[in-house]
């Protein structure tokens, strides 16, 4: 606390020097800096729609991100939430093509849960391996990436493919495997409550009940925890389980909100930008929705900058990057800043 | 062969040498003289300051004061380099060899050979073969070193000295991890060195070996070299006094309130993790409300003995009762259900949440406690009324009860973790070294709640390395050694030290002699 100016300040340098190196790119593609830095404003906050789409951009990424901090607390590290979304994707799509005839105060509900074991499912395995046979489950969660794209891939030419399309695709779903648009005129859908619930959820299993304490002393010390009795093997299941999950939810939510039907490349690397946004987020519930906001606004504002100035949207991921880079080494750059503020305080 | 007609030449003297860490005396005063081509025995204890005086030796360390002659010249050693160029050698407790590459390149490894970078490999495998015909060094040149045993890797780590023409050898505890047969091999080759006019310093706190191979003796006791004598003047009852040291002052024990059933009972526990030999068990019972006292070195099974019980390692025993209830196959949690309290002598890693508050330090043992949580939602204004009592009423200093604990001291650490393990009135204590570490007060501190839990009839077992502890706290006392319970005696004002001195050096009382030997 005593240094909470020097950190304020420290963060504030960061963000400049993001603009400061998001101009000098824009200046190397040799466009109109201020066509370009207009196009992202309005791509962001133009419209009540260019606002609701960063939402839209947050939904999946704090769903995964959650997943992955929920792992990271027990020691798991889940590099797998895309995959754990994709499962997600299809068990929703094949639900609904299931049970088209389904209320919808039933099916979805249906979907939610069965997003959530299917996701689970494809987290939990590596959870096993690793808790039994100590695999490491880094690789085993990018292993489980391709697996589960693969499985797309073959359902979407197969049992899943609308046999009225040329492409692979599946039918659209029944409208009771959907998610209700929040904003008319937007794409904004219920997605983002859901997300918001399970932010809220994950935040009282962590940090207020037992099991919660037992999920985070595994990830703290386990060697601890065996010498008191908390069995580490079976807390990692659990919480690669509740971490896969959550990404499955991701999955759900995109096909019920977006899309409505099953498609190859729904996700454009969100498992991936999960785990970014559990770093910002500092593996915090609400760090993570604040987070997740602000790569969706730096995401949405460079595709809206390459349509108004035809800058190359890239560009955001170079931001992107260089930004987590400033964050991690942050107490080292502002090292005097930092400590000159503790000094004095 | 021997050449005994020159009169004694000094090669190496220490002398006066200080050093302190973090303000406690690893060596004070400390004396030390090697003669040309003989064997000195540094003996002690663990933490008596044999390793740090080495290590000052070879230039690790840097010593706070004294000096140090070689070949009667003032010399001052800045890194291993220095004393290396001296011809001076150590050989590691924990050896120092590339797994992956072979004996040859092991032995030549960070020294520039003839042609060099273009080593003559048949050149350096015949020096080594002459080198190891000398002195009945058996190696194999081309042997990949992942492939050898211990006691061929020690063979290794010699042999690199030799090659390097050291006329000072220092070997660190190496018969700790030899067999009977390896250290009688070894013995062979320290003594044709010694011969050969090379002189060793040979570290350890087996007083058999000194009594076996040294010429010389030195023994140091809490960081100080107490008598340096020749090893004719000695015998192992003497040697022993000299190392464990004053005749101690015990502190008064209550008395024991009267006999009571038996407590903890543990029948035939297997310490070996592949029970090769049947004969490294262990049996003991303890009553309700006695202190048993495990004494013995580090590394003769404490750690295991203590783990086996709590069920953290998975040693079989052919009956470990607690009051009647059988603890065999029961988890770890089930275990401490039934009323079992640990202190590790790690607190670090093993009670420890480093980088938590209290509150989650606490629930370690609590989490499962239906008094401080509602349908597995904590209770945390319960949990913190608790913290807040316990923080009084063991006197635990500290800012903040959120404050990682880290940042506590290690007495504070250790009041933490008796504060969580012994309330709730505990049935069995396992207490490991609990006062390592610990300043006088907080050692005070926590003899007098084991103490207390005595008197409340709980079983204890005292687990130490720290002699003066064991005899001040325990009712009866078992000496443990690699394994096994070399004696148990009557705690008394008089109880024979020498007699515990020699158990645990590794003389059994219970056992003929031929036995220990033959393994």
């Amino acid at each position: 606390m005593k240094n909470k100016a020097g950190d304020l300040i420290s963060y504030l340098m960061i963000v400049l020097a993001g603009i400061i190196l998001m101009i000098l790119l824009i200046g190397i593609t040799g466009n109109s800096i201020s066509d370009a830095l207009s196009g992202f404003i309005r791509g962001i906050a133009g419209s009540s729609y260019s606002v609701a789409e960063v939402f839209v951009k947050a939904t999946p990424l704090i769903l995964t991100g959650l997943g992955v901090s929920v792992a990271f607390k027990s020691g798991f590290v889940n590099i797998g939430a895309e995959g754990q979304l994709y499962m997600g994707a299809v068990t929703i799509t094949a639900l609904a093509l299931a049970f088209p005839n389904l209320p919808k105060g039933i099916l979805m509900p249906l979907c939610l849960l069965g997003g959530f074991l299917a996701g689970g499912v494809w987290s939990l395995i590596p959870g096993i391996l690793k808790a039994k046979m100590g695999i490491s489950e880094v690789i085993n969660t990018i292993m489980f990436n391709y697996i589960a794209l693969g499985i797309v891939g073959i359902l979407l030419q197969t049992v899943l493919k609308d046999p009225n399309n040329y492409f692979p695709v599946s039918a659209t779903l029944t409208d009771s495997a959907g998610l209700s648009i929040l904003i008319p005129g937007t794409r904004l859908h219920s997605g983002i409550l859901i997300a918001v619930i399970c932010a809220i959820l994950i935040d009282i299993l962590i940090f207020k009940t037992s099991l919660g304490f037992r999920l985070r002393a595994v990830g703290m010390n386990p060697r601890a925890c065996l010498c008191s009795g908390i069995s580490v093997g079976k807390h990692i299941i659990i919480s690669s389980m509740i971490s896969g999950g959550l990404a499955g939810i991701a999955g759900v939510c995109e096909i019920a909100g977006l899309h409505h039907k099953l498609i190859e490349g729904i996700s454009p690397g969100y498992g991936y930008l999960a785990i970014i946004v559990a770093l910002l987020g500092g593996n915090n519930p609400f760090g993570v929705i604040l987070a997740a906001i602000g790569i969706a606004t730096l995401q949405v504002g460079s595709l809206s900058m390459q349509r108004a100035a035809n800058v190359p949207s890239a560009i955001s991921s170079i931001i992107l990057g260089a930004i987590v880079l400033m964050l991690m080494a942050r107490k080292t750059i502002f090292k005097k800043l930092i400590d000159k503020k503790e000094e004095q305080g | 062969m021997t050449v005994k007609v020159e009169e004694k030449m000094i090669l190496l003297s220490m002398e006066n040498i200080q050093k302190k860490f973090f303000g406690k005396y690893a060596n004070k005063n400390v004396h030390l003289q090697v003669e040309k081509g003989k064997i000195l025995a540094l003996l002690g204890e663990n933490g008596a300051g044999k390793t740090t005086l080495m290590n000052i030796l070879y230039g690790l360390y840097q010593p706070d004061g004294g000096k140090i002659f070689w070949h009667g010249e003032e010399v001052k050693f800045e890194s291993p380099k220095d004393a290396i160029e001296r011809k001076i050698g150590m050989v590691h407790q924990h050896f120092m060899l590339v797994p992956t590459l072979n004996v040859s390149q092991n032995i030549t490894l960070g020294l520039k050979e003839t042609g060099y970078p273009l080593t003559d490999r048949k050149a350096v495998n015949r020096k080594i073969k002459s080198l190891s015909d000398q002195y009945g060094l058996i190696v194999d040149p081309e042997a990949m070193v992942s492939d050898l045993s211990v006691g061929e890797q020690q063979r290794v780590e010699i042999m690199k000295l030799l090659y390097r023409d050291a006329e000072l050898l220092i070997l660190d505890e190496p018969t700790a991890v030899l067999t009977r047969q390896e250290t009688i091999g070894l013995f062979e080759v320290l003594k044709r060195l010694s011969q050969d006019g090379r002189s060793v310093i040979l570290i350890t706190h087996k007083i058999p070996e000194v009594m076996e191979i040294a010429d010389m003796v030195t023994v140091m006791r809490d960081a100080e070299s107490i008598i340096t004598v020749p090893i004719t003047e000695v015998d192992e009852a003497s040697l022993a006094e000299y190392m464990i040291g004053r005749p101690l002052n015990i502190v008064e024990i209550p008395p024991r309130i009267e006999k009571r059933n038996q407590g903890f009972i543990l029948r035939n526990l297997n310490l070996e993790e592949k029970s090769q030999t049947k004969s490294a068990t262990v049996s003991f019972e303890i009553e309700a409300g006695e202190i048993l006292g495990i004494a013995g070195v580090e590394g003769n099974g404490q750690k295991e003995l203590a783990e086996s019980i709590l069920g953290i390692r998975h040693n079989v025993a052919e009956e470990m009762q607690l009051f009647g209830k059988d603890l065999r196959n029961h988890s770890v949690s089930d275990r401490r259900d039934a009323g079992i309290a640990y202190i590790s002598d790690d607190r670090h890693r093993d009670g420890l949440l480093l980088d938590a508050g209290f509150m989650d330090n606490m629930l370690l043992k609590f989490h499962k406690d239906r008094r401080y949580q509602n349908n597995g939602i904590l209770n945390k204004k319960k949990l913190n009324d608790f913290i807040n009592r316990q923080i009084k009423a063991y006197k635990i200093k500290v800012s903040s009860p959120s404050l990682p604990v880290r940042f506590l001291s290690g007495g504070n650490q250790q009041k933490l973790i008796l504060s969580r393990e012994l309330c709730d009135e505990p049935k069995l204590i396992v207490a490991c070294q609990p006062t390592r570490g610990l300043d006088i007060g907080a050692t005070e501190f926590v003899r007098e709640q084991l103490l207390m839990h005595r008197s409340k009839g709980a079983c204890i077992l005292l687990i130490s390395a720290d002699l003066e502890e064991i005899l001040s706290l325990s009712d009866r006392i078992a000496v443990l050694y690699k394994g096994r319970i070399m004696g148990l005696l009557n705690n008394s004002k008089n109880i024979d030290i020498t007699r515990i001195g020699l158990m645990m050096a590794g003389r059994n009382f219970n056992l003929n002699e031929v036995e220990i030997h033959e393994k």
